[in-house]
């Protein structure tokens, strides 16, 4: 599990953000960045860590978060990965989404913040 | 205060009873929330297994990419000539380093494969809600009371309600909700509605326009919570914001087209709400939004402003609201042409919501005038001031509420509970765990002109989300 590790906010390599955006990016207020939509996706193995550092709030919170945010606004939690791995494959291959991650990234992503 | 009307003690101190012998499963829940701890203790070691092997696994690929990349040095210094021979899958020579540059091509192949694999096993995993289509979420909520939360006139155990909401992914800038919901009403009977139906077009992040069904974006209260009782800390919704059908005063609902948004500025995040649609009438003494359309045009036309603060004020949104709508009265006795009201609303709120506080205060002025009397025009007012604190599982809450309408005005003689009155609640909240929550509401409501009378509710109810 990730504990002290680095953690890395990635995205696809198309993807302009910046590490001011991440808080807006995972709570669901920024979906676009220009004209790509963003594809936010969690990362089970290290979501304790990203929601403490990233975002200040717990596992708790964010869910009651999401569930207004889509109650209100008709959008959808991100989608969840079960590891880093996946996690790395999943923005890989899809335009638009983000993930975190506690391994070493490689050059094909864009690393928007390191945490 | 003018009169007061008897309480029926016993079966109110039934109530109570059985409203502590309900208090009292707390424990239970307690003891469930042990056995919970133990299965995510398990999970998680189970979980903490997986990854070593996946940690193991990546090495493992990662050794063999390395050797891979030697063996293409060395054969790359060997300089081009016959192709080596293939080892098979799985003998010594495709794993011995001696031999890599040999067993090279066909390393790479299966490496290929395997990440190809790995690659696609990962996706299907990190795909799999996404290709759920049509996420279906949820609310419900029962209770029992010395009184009904939502019809006073009755007591005892109620079934409130059952939402559904749909939010299928569509377009990338398309965006659909559809809220369908199965509630009691007054006469006892379960009713449906189709609460939302919103279709919309997301042009950025700062404006997403819906057409259809939805929450008239007046002050905060009502798109925050709606018929999500569970994430709502207190037990039921103010009184002059109950739905249309439980009494409301004011119209939950609008038919129509609505334009949303928001943008920073700066570290603030300014919210905007405008929006178009159907006027109401009034029908069997309540507000009807007129989802069909109606006979002669009217429009609700409103707007909200508001602004999200940041720093010391993180957490705290306050804003201004107002909406204008022509009312038709349809109870109107006939011949006579039912009455019209033009109603004007303006509103203003602040909400501060962080991990231990969530304090919501919203107040409105109506500004009505009679167009079929000609009686002139009749100001009323309504508000409340709510408070509660996060404290681990527990939020103890209290709220105040007051409703003051002219009885002389018809958008509020018409409706059956158009009158006046003051509220004042103690509650407690338990979230049992994340999507439950036991709550216990101590009330005490005055009716303060057209009838004169108050009483007392002991009421608790258990609501979740899914």
């Amino acid at each position: 599990m990730a504990g002290a590790a680095d953690l890395s906010v990635i995205c696809n390599s198309r993807v302009p953000l910046t590490a001011g955006d991440v808080r807006d990016l995972f709570l669901g207020e920024k979906q676009f960045a220009g004209a790509v939509k963003l594809v936010p996706v969690d990362n089970s193995s290290a979501q304790s860590v990203f929601l403490e550092r990233a975002l200040k709030m717990n596992a708790a919170k964010y869910s009651t978060t999401w569930t207004k945010k889509s109650f209100r606004d008709g959008i959808n939690p991100p989608l969840v990965t079960g590891s880093d791995a996946e996690a790395l494959a999943y923005v890989k291959r899809t335009p638009g989404a983000c993930s975190y991650v506690t391994i070493a990234t490689p050059a094909d992503v864009v690393v928007v913040a390191r945490l | 205060m003018g009169t007061t009307t008897p309480r029926r003690a016993s079966p109110s101190r039934a109530w109570v009873g059985a409203l502590l012998v309900a208090g009292l499963g707390h424990t239970l829940a307690t003891h469930a929330a042990a056995d919970d701890s133990d299965r995510i203790a398990t999970l998680e070691q189970k979980l903490d297994q997986s990854l070593q092997l996946i940690q193991q696994l990546s090495a493992r690929v990662h050794d063999l990419e390395a050797q891979v990349g030697q063996g293409n040095a060395a054969a790359a210094a060997k300089g081009p000539g016959p192709a080596p021979a293939a080892a098979q899958p799985g003998t010594p020579a495709a794993t011995q380093p001696g031999t890599v540059a040999a067993t090279a091509p066909d390393t790479a192949q299966r490496l290929a494969r395997v990440e190809q694999t790995v690659t696609e096993m990962a996706a299907s995993a990190g795909q799999h809600a996404e290709d759920i289509g049509m996420p279906m979420h949820g609310f419900a909520d029962v209770g029992v009371g010395n009184h009904n939360a939502e019809f006073p006139q009755y007591q005892g155990a109620d079934i409130a309600e059952l939402d559904f909401f749909l939010t299928p992914r569509l377009g990338s800038r398309t965006r659909a909700l559809f809220e369908l919901n199965f509630e009691v009403g007054s006469d006892g009977s379960v009713g449906v509605d189709l609460e939302r139906a919103q279709i919309g077009y997301q042009f950025a992040d700062s404006a997403t326009v819906w057409l259809g069904r939805f929450h008239t974006p007046y002050g905060y209260y009502n798109t925050a919570f709606h018929h999500g009782q569970q994430i709502a800390t207190s037990l039921r919704r103010p009184r002059f914001i109950e739905f249309e059908d439980h009494g409301g005063i004011m119209p939950a609902h609008t038919v129509g087209a609505w334009l949303t948004g928001s943008q920073r500025v700066g570290d603030e995040k300014v919210t905007y709400d405008a929006f178009i649609g159907n006027s109401q009438r009034i029908t069997d003494g309540k507000l009807d939004m007129n989802n069909a359309g109606n006979t002669h045009g009217s429009t609700i036309v409103g707007a909200n402003l508001g602004v999200l603060l940041s720093g010391a004020l993180d957490g705290l949104k306050v804003g201004v609201d107002a909406f204008q709508t022509r009312v038709l009265d349809d109870d109107t006795p006939a011949p006579a042409p039912p009455f019209a009201t033009r109603v004007r609303s303006y509103g203003a709120y602040a909400a501060y919501d962080t991990d231990s506080w969530e304090d919501i205060a919203e107040f409105h002025v109506f500004d009505n005038d009679d167009l079929t009397g000609h009686t002139g025009t009749h100001r009323s007012e309504a508000g409340f001031v709510q408070m509660g604190y996060r404290a681990g599982h527990y939020t103890p809450y209290a709220r105040y509420e007051r409703g003051a309408f002219q009885q002389s005005d018809n958008f509020f003689s018409a409706q059956d509970n158009g009158s006046s009155y003051y509220r004042t609640a103690l509650g407690l909240r338990f979230d049992v765990d994340l999507v439950s929550s036991l709550k216990l509401e101590l009330a005490e409501t005055h009716l303060t002109d057209r009838d004169i009378s108050s009483y007392d509710e002991a009421l608790l109810q258990y609501a979740i989300r899914f």
